[in-house]
């Protein structure tokens, strides 16, 4: 096992782009070919040891006996983990852009926040964030149908817009709350969501599975209740307690499933009519010319 | 509003001028020239001919260079584009901004600078539709030319965009009033529906007002979806509308003969951003089953489309192109200047054509008050106050020549019909001069070197 350490001396207003520092590349590297080289940052390269003290550990015969250990704060390094396939990386602090991006295996954990595009486009692997991170969350590259295919991911804070979006695969498991449009456009796998979203998962799925043990701000009307279930079985794991079970979204024929609490989103079952007042007052004030 | 006697003091009128001001390019304009000033303007809109007819008073005439005691002063061109070109030369983190109010021919100068120099290029696109052009690489873009709108539509629907006020004359020469050749009755031939939350004047003027809530755009367009496939609507009211009225409306939308949707920053700039476009795109593919639909974005300043199109085809990213790796890539909330400023890491920023001192957030124009910027541009305004160098351009359509596009992507040529005044320079020219200045001070580019992926296999 190697152990490589990046200690932060200094922390780089403009992004360090380390898309070329992964396990996969760097695992027959010694301290002296770290000493060499040059960082992308911006439009110019600059030594990697201007911003990182850097020990070498160990030896390695391939990328899977690879251990990087960032102390400090990376919030301004991008691309951390990006298109690894093994071995492992700690992050002991924040992590910018693109953290564990296109990954497809090994294990990456962030005990920090984490900027957007995290786990994107990622098909293997595990990616585990201990504190929030921002929009695109195991999500497509724009242009792209497919997002995550493969691999897990764990964020035990918030997640932002957009989460899971283009799934094709995998699982991402959120500890924390939700923005909006979690899983749109996926096609298969499963989000499961511990807090509250904020509104319309699942806009324009065509299948696969979310969970929300939290409360559902608004649902799609896309979106039909099929029954209540108890402990589902969901990708041969069993989801413990009550769910209102739906299928969606029918604006495109869509086969997937949302299953919510069932006792936190009692007004989302068609036998629950009291928060229906609001709405219909909102509709009344609206009304055409 | 005061009546204005017309003005009969001319020396000649230019005819068939086009319009440099919203993405209507209206190319019907008639200057009156007295003196080899514009002094009035025919045909154009309020907003077109207010920015036609020269504002002397707020006009930048001499390149200016930011002096120690933090004032603009005065000095020579050679001087000015030395300075811009040092700093440009020196700069880690360049982005190249604007672009919508000038030439193509002048964006190929920047291209050309900005892959030389490893820089970002962006445009307004960032700020108004840019959720709409990362829609349109999603899901396509079933657009039509204004001119078949003209000849063909019988339905209009205008989402998010209120344009009796930003497109005056969109109405009356492409979209609502003309009489088209399959349209004789014009207006009347037509049924106009606006979806806004405001009341606004588009829709005052409307045969229907859908008010649905604000920020409630995406779960409608879900729920016409749902309906055009025929499903029915289980909650009574979606997002403010009440279920009948959107069983309604999409019949009506079902059974127009040529529909088109208009849409703005209400549906870019809401709460889904670009899944609202991608939501509206999959409407419309889903009416081109049962009609024919088409849409379009309405494009704000009058070559916003133009630059979007021009790097779309150059480099396969149409706003936010980043060259510092030495080849074309794009990421929103990466690459997009907004973006960067706030995160404070461009070192260098160059504004041609644009004013980011007076739309840009604050937390971005903080960023600009510390670093050197470049201004090119033909008026005074906040941007100016934040420059460190001011090079004053030309106005292209009235100054100077060049090709724009359309909101629709026609590209219209744009004629000269006055001379500049005589310290200022066409765009295309001090762009050009700039990439010269900055190859003499770089001989090679300034782009990350392509990396040896593993040195001790060497």
């Amino acid at each position: 096992m190697k152990t490589i350490t990046f200690d932060v001396k200094k922390r780089n207003q403009i992004a360090l782009e380390f898309d070329e520092i992964i396990p996969d590349t760097i695992y027959t590297w010694e301290a002296e070919d770290f000493d060499k080289y040059a960082v992308p940052v911006g439009n110019s390269r600059f030594p990697l040891t201007d911003f990182f003290d850097i020990t070498v550990e160990g030896t390695a015969d391939s990328p899977a006996d690879v251990k990087m250990v960032f102390n400090g704060d990376c919030g301004r390094v991008k691309y951390i983990g990006n298109k690894m396939s093994a071995g492992e990386i700690i992050v002991n602090g924040d992590a910018d852009l693109h953290a564990g991006a296109e990954m497809s295996g090994g294990k990456m954990t962030v005990m920090g926040n984490v900027e957007a595009h995290a786990g994107r486009e990622m098909s293997g692997g595990e990616l585990e964030i201990y504190g929030n991170t921002k929009e695109f969350t195991g999500a497509s590259y724009i242009g792209e149908w497919r997002g995550m295919t493969g691999g897990k991911i764990t964020v035990h804070g918030n997640v932002g817009k957009q989460c899971g979006e283009c799934l094709t695969g995998g699982h991402i498991h959120v500890l924390g709350d939700c923005d909006i449009l979690a899983g749109i456009h996926m096609t298969k796998g499963v989000i499961e969501i511990d807090g509250n979203v904020n509104r319309w998962p699942g806009g324009q799925m065509k299948n696969g599975n979310i969970i929300i043990h939290g409360k559902l701000g608004r649902l799609l009307e896309g979106f039909v209740e099929e029954d209540i279930v108890t402990d589902p079985q969901i990708d041969g794991e069993i989801y413990k307690g009550r769910y209102i079970s739906f299928k969606g979204d029918i604006a495109l024929n869509g086969k997937g499933h949302l299953y919510l609490d069932a006792e936190k989103n009692r007004d989302k079952l068609s036998a629950w009519k009291e928060t229906d007042d609001e709405y219909i007052s909102l509709g009344e004030n609206r009304k055409y010319r | 509003m005061s009546y204005e006697p017309p003005i009969t003091d001319y020396d000649e009128i230019v005819e068939n001028c086009t319009c440099a001001f919203c993405g209507c390019n209206c190319d019907d304009l008639d200057y009156l020239v007295k003196d080899g000033h514009v002094v009035a303007v025919r045909h154009a809109c309020r907003l077109g001919a207010s920015k036609i007819m020269e504002d002397l008073d707020q006009r930048l005439v001499v390149p200016m260079i930011r002096g120690d005691d933090g004032e603009l002063e005065e000095v020579d061109w050679d001087t000015a584009l030395d300075k811009a070109a040092e700093y440009i030369a020196n700069s880690v983190r360049p982005v190249f901004y604007g672009w919508s109010e000038t030439s193509t021919e002048c964006m190929k100068e920047g291209l050309d600078l900005g892959q030389y120099i490893g820089a970002v290029l962006d445009n307004q696109a960032t700020i108004c539709h840019g959720p709409s052009l990362q829609a349109v690489q999603n899901a396509g873009y079933p657009i039509q030319t204004l001119g078949e709108v003209k000849n063909r539509a019988d339905m209009i629907v205008y989402s998010g965009s209120n344009a009796m006020n930003s497109h005056p004359r969109h109405m009356a020469r492409y979209s609502v009033f003309p009489r088209g050749y399959f349209r004789q009755r014009g207006r009347f031939d037509r049924t106009v529906v606006t979806m806004d939350p405001k009341f606004s004047d588009t829709a005052k003027m409307s045969d229907k007002w859908i008010g649905f809530e604000q920020n409630g755009d995406y779960g409608f367009y879900n729920a016409i979806r749902a309906v055009i496939k025929g499903k029915k609507l289980t909650q009574e009211v979606i997002s403010g509308i009440p279920r009948e009225d959107i069983y309604e409306l999409v019949d009506e939308m079902k059974h127009a003969e040529f529909g088109v949707l208009f849409f703005g920053l209400g549906l870019t700039h809401t709460l889904s951003k670009q899944r609202n476009i991608d939501i509206a795109i999959k409407m419309v593919m889903d009416l081109n089953k049962e009609s024919k639909w088409g849409l379009t974005p309405m494009r704000g300043h009058f070559n916003v489309n133009g630059f979007n199109i021009f790097m779309a085809f150059e480099t396969g990213f149409a706003f936010g192109v980043d060259f510092c790796r030495g080849y074309a890539r794009y990421m929103l909330g990466e690459t997009n200047t907004i973006d960067l400023l706030v995160r404070k890491e461009p070192d260098v920023f160059l504004v041609i054509a644009a004013d980011p001192g007076a739309h840009f957030p604050n937390g971005a124009n903080q960023h600009l008050a510390h670093i050197p910027v470049i201004q090119i541009d033909i008026h005074w305004g906040p941007s100016t106050e934040l420059a460190d160098v001011v090079l004053p351009g030309s106005f292209i359509g009235v100054e100077c020549a060049g090709t724009s596009y359309r909101m629709d992507g026609v590209p219209i040529y744009m004629k000269k019909a006055i001379d500049k005044p005589e310290t200022c320079r066409d765009d295309e020219w001090i762009v050009r001069e700039i990439k010269e200045r900055v190859m003499k001070l770089r001989e090679e580019p300034n782009v990350a070197p392509k990396y040896i992926p593993n040195p001790a296999a060497e």
